[in-house]
């Protein structure tokens, strides 16, 4: 137990550093955005006392590194600036569209764990060849390869010319019950947890067949187990790591194909926030959305690293290297 | 239906296992390259018989279908095996089903792994998965039951061992381990194949040597596959020589591995002494 | 059961061909060659000439109909191809030469130095791919160089974790070892051995690199931020297709398909690749 701790807090020791590298890495990024602060708030016509005034105002006449450390302490504390365009806090607006991506994200990662995760360890159990057949093959494969927005844009076109009993596009007002936001999201979640659902079904399928040839499983085929039993205590709780480890690329995937199909079905949420403040050059709003996603991202995964350690002692017995 | 019953005339008689005429190949990508080519094989209640050989033999793929345990590559097509009272495989061709080979393993053969620390479940502590294949196998065994089985296998302080995961003991005590799980069901025939080829000298030694005292101890007939001849030499009464898929020479240890008769087997001993070293069996 | 390991992994090859990759293989090799020859000889026509009229459906003349300008789809979607593949292949490449450097000298040196490389690896990974490429769009400006570096950037967190890993393996085989004893030079030691000794994972990281690359193009350029307009590529198509996919489905359905084809055959191939250079046994419980 000695071990797992220890690798519990170097890996909360290893999130520190790559929160801390991360902001960083957003704040002098965003800084070299074309365009420039006061231009952005004021317009190129304004004049010098304005600029002046409007760099006052943003603590843009402090010294770099004296405006990072204000910008991470109010991020912490839940501030992240005020949106140049709209002048509009942006945490308020975040809190408005969170709980929609969230949602979203929820529905498509539920999918692909109920449904990916038994598949997965089905198909594992049954199959002959490590590639699986060629029929397999291909399904898992599309379900890889088409991306979100070729998917979305296919599911869009399909249900606005076949079906209209989906409220596509309506989705602009998503203050209301939770039950409609729920409805509302059914397609950009299925369009967004097909991937997942795919991935997840490859992973387990891929830790199935390779637990399945390590020799302590051929040692309970040599004591005469059942295979039931066999897979019950010997199968799945070896073959979870790597879908454990493959939850966290998904949540990546997550925030990421948020921000598409966020655009693609014109939904609330915090990815369309990301690419609508691109567009307009709103720092703050950027430097949010993509320090947010990162830090949830840095996060969840940490939580699954020491999950990982307390189902396989190995993981944390092997160190801090992944 | 003659395959699976058990309680043959066979057992009666003191006879194990009975392999007649036996040929067995691996089907690699979609070409058979033989491992088994017509083998005879007979092994006798309470004795302890080495099966020597190379790399290749063929040594490995007759333990394993003893058991009805070769991987699917691999598929006999002649020859008929007799093992603890089960046909695994009839003279016809007609195979036991999962269930009469599962009970087979279960209830009479036991095998110990080449790799001790691997054949341990590396996500559970020693004492559940001990007392998890015993349950399994329809034989539970309480806590203090699974201490006597480690101490019997001269682990000190196995009330602390029953509580550490694989990775955490050494290969040596893994293998210990591994033989006391082995040997807590009182199966017939133990068959090892190569176990302490990933132990240093000294501790296989003793392994070696726990392996023959606990067969003695428990009227258990030992079926022991290596390519440590002076071991063999040591701790077997009976010696079979396989080379390219057949058995080339048998007979008591004395005779086959001290004044061969066949060329190989010649070979392989000379090739011994000329080394100057008498393995890691002493 | 060292015999049976090797029975079952010693493969031919070419013992057998795989049907599945055969076909990827031609898909692929079809798209690159009908690129390349567009590229060279207009054989379709222009892809910016305003030839016919807007938005009309595949006909002989306009093979795969009109876009909303009155542009034949079918040059623009040969240009697209090899827009796309071009920008992904040459991002992959400087990939795949940057993460070999870093990580061959990162997993063979081991220690701090690996503990640095790896640490600013995990900051990259943090952020999702289309993020991140956002945030380079964001600063570079929307363009091929952006998504040029967006996709070197996605893709070197992971293969500079997998390269470093194989080269420590490979790092304390016995042949490295003696080599070193018997006075060979560092530098030679990294090329001749490591670097011999990362070719599979290179391969196969790379087969899949290509395809992050290609999603990446696409989705950056579907949202506006990749390659611009009046030159196209896969994921700028499939943009405009999905502007007008009512009124014209075929300007969806054509980059959407190619696009799709393409990652999908890149994938099969990888997989292939993947089975070939780590093979395993398969078992039954029974």
């Amino acid at each position: 137990m000695r071990a797992v701790l220890r690798w519990t807090l170097t890996r909360l020791l290893i999130m520190a550093v790559t929160l801390l590298g991360t902001s960083v890495v957003i704040f002098f990024a965003v800084r070299q955005m074309p365009g420039g602060y006061e231009s952005v708030v004021l317009g190129p016509l304004a004049s010098e006392e304005q600029r002046q005034a409007a760099a006052e105002r943003y603590g843009l006449d402090q010294p770099v590194l004296v405006q990072y450390w204000h910008w991470v302490t109010g991020a912490v504390q839940g501030d992240f600036g005020i949106s140049l365009v709209s002048q509009v806090p942006v945490i308020q607006e975040l809190a408005l569209r969170l709980p929609v991506t969230v949602t979203l994200a929820l529905m498509a990662l539920s999918a692909a764990v109920l449904i990916g995760v038994p598949l997965g360890v089905l198909t594992g159990l049954r199959s002959t060849s490590r590639s699986g057949g060629a029929l397999g093959r291909t399904v898992a494969g599309l379900g890889i390869s088409v991306p979100e927005f070729v998917l979305g844009s296919v599911a869009l076109f399909v249900v606005s010319s076949v079906a209209s009993c989906f409220s596509v596009g309506n989705l602009a007002s998503l203050s209301g019950e939770p039950a409609t936001l729920v409805r509302a999201l059914v397609l950009p979640a299925a369009v967004l947890g097909l991937y997942c659902l795919a991935a997840t079904a490859r992973t387990t399928r891929d830790a199935v067949m390779n637990v399945l040839v390590e020799p302590h499983v051929t040692a309970a085929v040599a004591r005469g187990e059942t295979p039931g039993h066999i897979v019950r205590h010997h199968v799945l709780r070896n073959a979870s790591v790597p879908v454990l480890t493959l939850l966290g690329t998904i949540t990546a995937y997550l925030l990421g194909g948020a921000v598409i199909v966020e655009t693609v079905f014109n939904i609330p949420g915090v990815g369309s926030y990301m690419v609508t403040g691109l567009g307009r050059h709103d720092y703050a709003v950027v430097q949010a959305t993509v320090l947010l996603a990162a830090v949830a991202f840095i996060v969840i995964n940490t939580v699954l690293d020491i999950a990982a350690s307390l189902v396989d002692p190995r993981v944390a017995a092997a160190g801090g290297r992944r | 239906m003659t395959a699976g019953t058990a309680g043959t005339a066979g057992e009666k008689d003191g006879v194990i296992v009975s392999v007649t005429g036996l040929a067995a190949a691996y089907r690699v990508r979609g070409e058979d390259s033989p491992a088994l080519a017509g083998v005879d094989l007979r092994v006798d209640a309470g004795e302890r018989l080495g099966i020597v050989g190379e790399s290749g033999s063929g040594k490995t793929t007759l333990a394993l279908a003893l058991g009805g345990m070769l991987p699917r590559s691999c598929h006999l097509s002649a020859g008929r095996i007799e093992s603890c009272g089960t046909t695994v495989r009839g003279a016809g061709g007609e195979t036991a089903d999962a269930a009469q080979l599962r009970a087979l393993r279960r209830e009479r053969i036991a095998f110990i792994a080449q790799d001790p620390a691997a054949s341990l479940d590396p996500t559970m502590r020693i004492g559940r998965q001990f007392s998890l294949a015993m349950r399994a196998q329809g034989t539970p065994m309480t806590d203090a039951a699974i201490d006597e089985a480690l101490a019997a296998v001269r682990i000190e302080r196995p009330d602390e061992v029953r509580r550490l995961y694989p990775h955490q003991i050494s290969g040596g005590m893994a293998q210990r381990v591994a033989i006391a799980m082995a040997v807590a069901r009182r199966p017939q025939l133990l068959i090892a194949d190569e176990p302490t080829a990933a132990l240093d000298a000294e501790v296989r030694t003793e392994v070696l040597g726990l392996i023959v005292r606990l067969a003695e101890e428990h009227r258990i007939t030992l079926l022991w596959v290596s390519h440590d001849i002076p071991a063999v030499r040591r701790w077997c009464t009976r010696a079979v020589v396989m080379n390219e898929g057949r058995i080339v020479e048998e007979g008591p240890v004395g005779t086959v591995l001290v004044e061969p008769e066949h060329a190989y087997t010649r070979q392989l001993v000379n090739a011994l002494r000329a080394e100057g070293t008498e393995g890691d069996g002493r | 059961m060292r015999r049976l390991d090797l029975a079952v992994l010693r493969r031919r090859p070419g013992a057998s061909r795989d049907p599945l990759m055969v076909a990827a293989g031609i898909v692929l090799g079809l798209l690159c060659l009908l690129a390349l020859v567009a590229a060279l000889v207009p054989f379709a026509g222009s892809p910016t000439e305003i030839s016919g009229p807007r938005l009309s459906p595949p006909s002989w003349e306009y093979p795969l109909g009109t876009d909303s300008l009155g542009r034949s789809l079918l040059p623009r979607l040969l240009e697209g191809i090899g827009v796309t593949l071009v920008v992904s292949a040459t991002a992959v490449l400087i990939t795949a030469v940057l993460s070999t450097a870093i990580g061959i000298v990162a997993g063979y040196a081991g220690g701090w130095l690996r503990e640095t490389v790896m640490r600013v690896v995990d900051v990259l990974y943090a952020f999702p791919a289309i993020i991140l490429a956002i945030l380079v769009a964001a600063v570079l400006g929307a363009g091929r160089v952006a998504t040029v570096s967006a996709i070197v950037l996605v893709t070197v967190p992971l293969m500079v974790r997998m390269i470093a890993a194989q080269a420590a393996t490979v790092a304390h085989r016995d042949f490295v070892t003696s080599a070193r004893i018997s006075g060979v030079r560092l530098p030679v030691i990294l090329y001749r051995h490591i670097l011999s000794g990362v070719g599979g994972t290179l391969a196969v990281q790379g087969t899949y690199a290509l395809s992050v690359g290609i999603l990446v193009e696409g989705g950056l350029s579907f949202l506006g931020q990749g390659v611009q307009l009046p030159q196209s590529s896969l994921g700028l198509l499939v943009q405009e297709g999905a502007v007008y996919m009512v009124a014209a489905p075929w300007l969806l359905f054509a980059p959407a398909a190619v696009l799709v084809a393409s990652i999908l055959s890149i994938t099969v191939i990888g997989d292939t690749l993947r089975d070939r250079l780590e093979p395993r046994e398969v078992r039954s419980l029974a």
